[in-house]
């Protein structure tokens, strides 16, 4: 996995607006509890029937959200992520006989009633049952790659459990439905609970505090936090139906049956909208690589028509010539002169072609245009600008600190904006495989002294390996797969063309910086620098 | 073919290009003419000898291709020979086409446009030669009265001195002394030739 930069519920990262909407979420449902709790002891009376339609909406809901987690398993090879399938399958799976047995149920489905503690047996199971697997998804998610069983377990171990959790399940259920007598005394009849069902209560409700709690300081991963969510409505529900409702099928209860159902769907919610984006993102970034790659295409077709055609002239006319030369000088009477025009034509279109090749050389290593005055906060704008889906597409959050005094620097802006744009782009690369952190691109813009400006590009990325450090100003040296080892030397070079200095440091705790400086236009550097005609980038 | 009374004629826009091609064609005895571009040739006074064009346009597209059929609509029967930088295949037949020589590719080898260029001479030579021979046979056709161009028309067809005579209520001997001046006049040997006169002077009045 490591490298791959899977957009999964749980790989992706925390962004500050799934917090908020996470935090938004419980507030309206804390909000519903108070509004709901001074008429928790209202009771509604025959209201059995909508109970099957409630068990059957979180059978489905969970059934799918299980199918859904093992799907992640098959994709990450999780013991954590399969332990949470496993959880939401039991639960799924425990609310039929629950709903079944339901005193006031049997009856509307030809069934003879089963014993007074069944139902409160099946709930205890389910309640206590449900926040244990959470509590193990938050325990066994930290194991390292090395816990993680081999390639090719998958399909196996799918398919047991869920055999295992189904026959489980309908073992639990033949034992409680054929033991009412020996159960423990949960309900004192059909409506309230006993003092031992408190007990219950409790503990599922400290389980549930447990799993908090470990996830709270494991907390990595969308699912994480949406899970975190789940077990708070848990908790809500479990207060409910234990503390504030008057017993069965009052407002109170049904409140909490309702919670329930919020609580089961929630992850099948995170996993909705999950898939949603990435549908989108996927539709984007096509889009985005058909038109990059359409323009890089046009590009080097124009280019290397006009290379072709610039060089094939002189090329023609100098063989053109040297014919001519030798006819000249094949001829009865040999005419020296001709053939030494001939020749001088020769020379010169040799010239031609040799000025061609220092023109595309220039083009790619120096800009055509003359240096004038730029103001770096607005050239750093406009590359952000432009490179804003790009951004987006990497999940990248830009941090911006300007300084709005800085003084205007004498450039070429062409030149400067490739820098820029290089090092934001290396900015970003150096964060793709990032998904346990925020992706961070701040980029500052600063007064160096009297007469400099200085400006920091920072990523919270891998950051720079010590052996590398020293050579990533080299030319051809790179650490992408795919790069060219030009674009940090390309940097360096415009840099030092424009007088300034182009450096990197680490960044705390992670990534790193890349800075530059270039002196201002009134500075008596750039005013030497103009004199002397230093313009040129070393090629 | 002698080059001596006969003219090539350069149109490109590169100086050294353009020197080249003339050396070229001098070196072997080739009267050069050279421009810079298709107005700076079509301005020039064009002398009337057997003539043949190098036409050099950079990126020749639809300029070069143009140029070909403005000259043949303004009645300059030039045989083009052209040479450009990037032709493609289907530039080279819509130049080929439209009555084009040759299409090289630079860099060309010498002997492939030497061979273009004598080739365009001869065609100019050929051209020049009937429309030579049609205007004299077109001065003479002039020189007959309009008796004697009825009895040639009728000779042409086919009819017989006596049929003639009815056709044109004359006498025979009438007949027979028109028909031998239309023989003189038109430079005719025998009716045959006579044939094949009338049919290119007909062949020339359907042209135009």
């Amino acid at each position: 996995m490591g490298q791959d930069p899977l957009f999964l519920l749980t790989k992706t990262p925390i962004s500050r607006g799934q917090w908020r909407l996470a935090v938004g979420v419980l507030v309206a449902l804390l909000a519903a509890l108070l509004v709901t709790a001074p008429f928790a002891q209202v009771p509604l009376e025959n209201t059995e029937g909508l109970l099957l339609v409630y068990a059957t909406a979180v059978f489905i809901v969970e059934l799918i959200t299980a199918a859904l987690l093992l799907a992640l398993v098959s994709v990450q090879r999780s013991l954590a992520v399969l332990a949470l399938s496993i959880g939401y399958l039991f639960s799924g799976v425990m609310v039929l006989p629950w709903a079944v047995s339901f005193p006031g149920v049997p009856a509307l489905v030809n069934l003879s009633e089963t014993g007074l503690q069944t139902t409160a047996a099946i709930a205890m199971i389910r309640r206590l049952g449900f926040p244990l697997f959470v509590l193990a998804y938050a325990l066994l998610k930290e194991s390292g790659p090395n816990a993680r069983p081999p390639k090719g377990w998958q399909q196996n171990i799918i398919f047991g459990s869920v055999t295992g959790v189904v026959v489980i399940a309908c073992g639990l259920t033949w034992l409680v439905f054929t033991n009412d007598d020996t159960l423990p005394r949960f309900m004192q009849d059909a409506q309230k609970v006993s003092a031992v069902w408190n007990f219950v209560a409790a503990t599922a409700a400290g389980l549930s505090v447990a799993g908090l709690a470990v996830l709270w300081t494991r907390q990595r991963s969308v699912l994480d936090l949406w899970l975190m969510v789940v077990l708070c409505t848990f908790l809500i529900e479990i207060c409910l139906l234990a503390y504030l409702s008057s017993g069965r099928l009052s407002v109170g209860w049904w409140a909490g049956r309702v919670y329930g159902l919020i609580s089961s769907s929630i992850v099948l919610f995170a996993f909705l909208s999950e898939t949603v984006s990435n549908y989108t993102r996927l539709a984007h970034s096509v889009s985005a690589e058909r038109r990059a790659r359409e323009a890089r295409l046009t590009a080097m077709e124009a280019l290397s028509a006009s290379i072709a055609h610039e060089i094939n002239q002189p090329l023609a006319s100098i063989v053109t010539n040297a014919d001519a030369g030798l006819r000249w000088l094949a001829r009865s009477d040999p005419d020296l002169s001709e053939a030494r025009a001939a020749l001088t034509r020769i020379v010169n279109d040799g010239h031609r072609s040799a000025e061609v090749i220092k023109g595309i050389r220039a083009m790619f290593t120096e800009g055509t245009q003359d240096r004038v005055p730029v103001d770096a906060n607005r050239l750093i704008k406009e590359v952000l600008n432009r490179s804003l889906s790009e951004v987006k597409l990497a999940r990248v959050s830009i941090r911006t600190e300007f300084d709005e005094r800085l003084p205007l620097v004498t450039g070429c802006p062409v030149q400067l904006e490739q820098v820029i744009s290089n090092l934001i782009a290396n900015a970003i690369d150096a964060m793709s495989t990032i998904t346990d952190r925020e992706r961070v691109l701040r980029i500052t813009s600063a007064l160096h002294g009297t007469d400099e400006i200085l400006v920091s590009v920072e990523d919270s990325g891998t950051g720079m390996a010590p052996n590398s450090k020293g050579r990533i100003f080299e030319p051809f040296f790179t650490t992408k797969p795919d790069g060219m080892g030009m674009g940090l030397m390309f940097c360096r070079s415009v840099i030092e063309a424009h007088g300034g200095r182009l450096w990197m440091s680490d960044n705390e705790p992670n990534g790193a910086i890349f800075h530059f400086t270039i002196p201002s236009a009134n500075s008596p550097a750039t005013i030497n620098l103009t004199h002397d005609h230093r313009w040129k980038v070393a090629p | 073919m002698n080059p001596d009374h006969s003219l090539v004629f350069i149109i490109d826009d590169d100086p050294s290009m353009r020197a080249s091609i003339e050396s070229l064609l001098r070196s072997v005895g080739h009267s050069v003419k050279s421009f810079a571009s298709t107005q700076d040739f079509m301005r020039d006074e064009q002398p009337d000898v057997p003539a043949c064009l190098i036409l050099d346009i950079r990126f020749p597209g639809q300029s070069g291709l143009e140029f070909q059929r403005e000259l043949v609509k303004s009645g300059l029967h030039l045989p083009i020979v052209f040479v450009t930088g990037h032709g493609d295949v289907p530039m080279s037949v819509a130049a080929m086409k439209a009555g084009a020589i040759e299409f090289l590719n630079k860099p060309f080898r010498d002997q492939d446009l030497l061979d273009a260029v004598h080739r365009g001479l001869e065609m100019s030579q050929d051209r020049r030669a009937e429309e030579a021979m049609l205007a004299e046979l077109s001065r003479r056709f002039e020189t007959l009265s309009s008796r004697e161009r009825e009895v040639m028309a009728l000779v042409v067809a086919g009819r017989l001195n006596k049929q003639i005579a009815a056709d044109l209520s004359l006498s025979e001997v009438t007949v027979k002394v028109h028909r031998s001046q239309v023989m003189r006049k038109m430079g005719a040997n025998s009716l045959p030739d006579l044939v094949r006169f009338a049919d290119r002077l007909a062949c020339a009045t359907t042209k135009s």
